[in-house]
């Protein structure tokens, strides 16, 4: 340990005893499904951290380009795993565009309820997750009790707990009922009484802030020449959400906050996280209360065609911009389906943000971007 | 049209680089640029300059040759923009990962799926596929399904080719 303190500019030009190469995964725990971080070392330092990626790569662009656009549908699902809702709407939400589809109000307010509890459990898992990267392990055990309990509520409309196939070009495929509506109440009243816990076991830990304060600040410079979005982006002070600015879907309708940090470090990450939890709560309690009657889903012909050129759909993913990219020739089957995810650019930036840090920081700003592997590799 | 936008427009076409206005609503972009690969760079620069941040780089297999599409946003305003760029008789088309550092990535998975040349790349190793699959071009279309530049182009409503509309719903 007492070389720990070396000369810590990259690229010198001597050669230097201590450098080594340590691979972080792809079995690695904090790196979340199958990433490999290949660190060029100097004692404990990182000096040069370069991500692999492709590990459990399924080429979804090239299934995209050999089906009929419909039957795509469940592998939208199966790229965030951890908010899957939010890739059902952009890709719905796509095809509604094009083919001028209009969406009964009830079912664009089920899917903004739905998107929310998705993106709430999203960041119960992050919160837990992060917190037990950096070596805290009683957290996880209380948000994934709050997050089982919204699974369960998912569970009962969309049939699944975790790649949820839910949206249809029109609608959803199946109406929430009272039970639905009871349950969701009692589960935001629950939340509510959470946070209490939640700050008393993590935001005001003074671990937890040494561990996360000033480190990965990523300016916001640094996050348009990368391309970073969502509350990586709003932790440094930017409040750009899809949601809002671009909005889609029946956003507008809500009065919610964008929340964001001061310092751009892994603590305003959190912050802003769990903030935007409580937000996903007011939405979903302003969509409760004005939920409209009518029908679920639209009449939409069996056999839609795909009008010729390109289009893009963006959305707030729970990570981030997710943007659907389509290049259709006509007839039922898309030409070209780019998907832009927002893991993928957030996690670009790593060996700028995370040169020259402690390979312990690494792992809490690494950590503190809620990355979802089979995202990236999608 | 916000400031900024306006901004951006009248910088663009003073270097007379020609923007298509599109229809948000319908296509869910504002402008679309076709450009030369020499003139990349530079338009690359002023989306920086301009503070638009790259939203992704994509691969487009058309005939006669392949087309890179970039898709530019803004943090603070509603502003979207496509740019297609045609590659070289060599496959290759130049960088701008020196500008917008987020496009390394997307320069490198692009090169995996087609076999695009990126000039100046510092560093275009494989970044998704396996280093014995360097040469499978996954994303490559066979001489079958490929369609020309202009027919994956869009085209008005009014424009679309006919189809037979069947009262066929459920």
């Amino acid at each position: 340990m007492e070389t720990a303190q070396q000369n810590l500019e990259p690229a010198t030009d001597i050669p230097h005893d201590n450098r080594y190469y340590l691979n972080m995964g792809p079995q690695h725990p904090s790196t979340h499904g199958v990433l490999r971080v290949l660190l060029e070392m100097d004692g404990e330092y990182v000096i040069d951290p370069q991500p692999v990626l492709g590990y459990g790569h399924r080429m979804q662009e090239k299934m995209a380009e050999h089906k009929n656009w419909m039957a795509f549908m469940p592998n939208t699902g199966r790229m965030d795993y951890a908010a899957a809702l939010p890739y059902n709407h952009g890709y719905v939400a796509l095809f509604e565009r094009i083919c001028g589809i209009e969406v009964p109000a009830r079912a664009e307010y089920i899917r903004v309820i739905t998107s929310e509890l998705n993106r709430i459990v999203s960041h119960h898992l992050w919160i837990g997750a992060m917190l037990l990267d950096m070596g805290a392990f009683t957290p996880i055990l209380y948000t994934f009790d709050d997050r089982e309990q919204v699974l369960d509520i998912l569970e009962d409309v969309t049939g699944s707990r975790l790649t949820y196939c839910y949206f249809r070009v029109g609608g959803v495929c199946k109406d929430i009922d009272d039970n639905f509506v009871e349950k969701t109440r009692a589960f935001i009243k629950r939340q509510r009484e959470r946070f209490d816990v939640y700050n008393k076991l993590v935001t005001g830990n003074i671990i937890f802030i040494k561990r996360t304060e000033g480190v990965g600040v990523i300016s916001l410079d640094m996050a348009r020449r990368y391309g970073v979005t969502g509350p990586v982006l709003r932790g440094s002070g930017i409040a750009y959400d899809v949601r809002k600015n671009e909005p889609y879907s029946v956003y507008p309708k809500f009065d919610f906050d964008i929340p964001t940090g001061q310092n751009g470090d892994s603590y305003d990450r959190y912050l802003v996280r769990l903030e935007e939890i409580e937000q996903s709560l007011r939405i979903i309690e302003q969509a409760l209360d004005q939920l409209p009657d009518g029908p679920f889903l639209a009449k939409v012909p069996k056999k839609l065609k795909m009008p010729t050129g390109d289009s893009s759909f963006a959305v707030e993913a729970a990570r981030g911009e997710l943007t659907y990219y389509l290049v259709s020739g006509g007839g039922d089957i898309p030409y070209r389906l780019k998907i832009r995810v927002p893991s993928y650019s957030n996690l670009s930036v790593l060996p700028e943000l995370c040169q020259g840090m402690l390979l312990s920081d690494l792992v809490a700003a690494m950590g503190s971007m809620d990355l979802v592997i089979p995202e990236i590799d999608r | 049209m916000h400031p900024a936008t306006e901004k951006l427009v009248t910088a663009l076409s003073e270097q007379s680089i020609v923007l298509n206005e599109c229809d948000y609503a319908e296509r869910g972009y504002h402008f679309e640029i076709d450009l030369d690969a020499g003139r990349l760079r530079e338009f690359a620069q002023c989306m920086l300059e301009q503070e638009m941040y790259l939203v992704f780089v994509g691969g487009l297999h058309v005939d006669p040759a392949i087309e890179i599409i970039y898709q530019f946003a803004s943090y603070d305003r509603l502003c979207r923009l496509v740019l297609r760029v045609v590659v070289d008789s060599n496959n290759a088309i130049p960088t701008i990962s020196d500008i917008f550092q987020g496009a390394d990535w997307h320069e490198r998975e692009t090169r995996d799926f087609y076999g695009v040349i990126f000039i100046d790349h510092p560093n275009l190793v494989p970044l998704i596929l396996a280093e014995e699959d360097v040469d499978l071009k996954p994303l490559l279309k066979n001489s079958d399904n490929i369609k020309e530049s202009a027919a994956v182009r869009w085209v008005t409503v009014e424009e679309q080719p006919e189809t037979d509309e069947k009262a066929d719903t459920d």
